[in-house]
């Protein structure tokens, strides 16, 4: 488990927090276990270097005092390249936590050869296990899947003292061919019509031509009435 | 045949300002690989098709691609040699409003060279400067 060293940040806001990372270190939070929540900063390389080696378990060193943390959330810029902020959950090692977990799928498949592609549901999924026994990742061999086979969450092995928390009869990966697109010749008269319809129906358009349409007839219908009347009253 | 909408609520739009940067749509949701965009562009329909083919051509149907933009705003444009007035042109062509960080494309089931080959098919097409990102999952050890 990697120590993480961090200070107590008094500062807080947007404009602060900003203001903060200018100077090589990141805003976080450190809650949980109905404790105060104290808000933190810690080193932009530390902390970085920490998430991109995949570590979610770390011993944070707030000013002296050492607890066991759980990266609980990172938030990154819009390019996804820098930390903004970071989440900490206070943890016990054999306490209960609910994580979400990457699914390796290992192996090729037996039905690659003929044409099968291999489509991957869930990329991870959520488990509840013990903090000491957070695994990396969960590996699913798919080398003896043939074309049309599929594998689903409840084939899955999970290390023992886990739960799954995902519906267990979702499908997590299939082999499937994928069917070749057929493009028809298109006649010149059915051209003409495609052009045509190659603009969107506006909404609300058809209703007000169709009252249009109905007032215009309500129009006609009392003119003849008129006529008819006046021809009636000539004779 | 390109995309566009099938219902529009108005025929024809405002040009619009393009600020800022992506706010949603910035990251990879659905395959194992995305393009970013670096710049911010209107990329029309005949574009995002011409990646589409591109990039169906050089993976040979494996795999599968993901289009995460749509052109949804019409752009409209006067005949050639029009006096201006008598009002605005008609809908040219459909565009897609695209932020720096917003992913384009994704593709799931291929190995990390072939969809890099495939993004810098797509990437030729395109009127933004991008760039191939990885998805982000849960803290994974050596990733």
């Amino acid at each position: 488990m990697e120590t993480l060293k961090a200070k107590v940040r008094t500062e807080q806001g947007t404009h602060k927090a900003r203001r903060l990372r200018k100077t090589g270190t990141i805003p976080g939070v450190l809650y949980g276990h109905g404790e105060k929540t104290v808000s933190i900063s810690m080193d932009t390389h530390d902390i970085s270097l920490a998430i991109s080696r995949g570590e979610r378990l770390l011993e944070l060193d707030l000013e002296g005092g050492r607890s066991n943390v759980l990266v609980k959330k990172v938030q990154y810029d819009p390019f996804g390249k820098d930390i903004l902020h970071v989440d900490f959950t206070r943890v016990d090692l054999d306490e209960l936590v609910e994580v979400q977990v990457p699914v390796t799928l290992r192996g090729t498949p037996a039905g690659a050869a003929e044409g099968g592609v291999l489509h991957q549901n869930f990329a991870q999924v959520k488990i509840r296990c013990k903090v000491k026994d957070i695994p990396d990742d969960i590996r699913v061999s798919v080398a003896e899947m043939k074309v049309n086979d599929r594998i689903y969450m409840r084939d899955m092995k999970l290390p023992d003292g886990s739960t799954l928390l995902e519906d267990k009869d979702a499908i997590l990966c299939a082999l499937s061919v994928v069917a070749e697109e057929i493009v028809e010749p298109v006649a010149g008269a059915e051209v003409a019509e495609v052009v045509a319809s190659a603009e969107p129906e506006v909404i609300g358009e058809k209703k007000r031509e169709e009252a249009e349409a109905a007032e215009a007839s309500e129009k006609a219908s009392e003119k003849a009435e008129k006529k008819a009347e006046k021809k009636a009253e000539k004779e | 045949m390109s995309l566009m909408p099938k219902r529009v609520l108005h025929r024809k739009q405002q040009r619009g300002r393009m600020k800022g940067l992506a706010s949603r749509g910035n990251t990879v949701s659905f395959g194992e690989y995305g393009l970013q965009s670096q710049d911010t562009a209107w990329v029309t329909a005949r574009q995002l098709e011409a990646c589409r083919v591109a990039a169906t051509h050089y993976l040979h149907r494996e795999g599968r691609i993901y289009i995460r933009v749509f052109p949804d705003k019409p752009i409209t444009k006067k005949p050639m040699e029009t006096r201006m007035g008598t009002g605005k042109g008609e809908v040219e062509e459909w565009v897609a409003v695209v932020k720096p960080g917003m992913i384009l494309f994704e593709v799931a089931g291929v190995d990390e060279n072939t969809a890099k080959g495939a993004f810098s098919r797509m990437a030729a097409k395109l009127p933004v400067s991008c760039r191939m990102v990885h998805r982000r999952l849960a803290a994974r050890k050596g990733a």
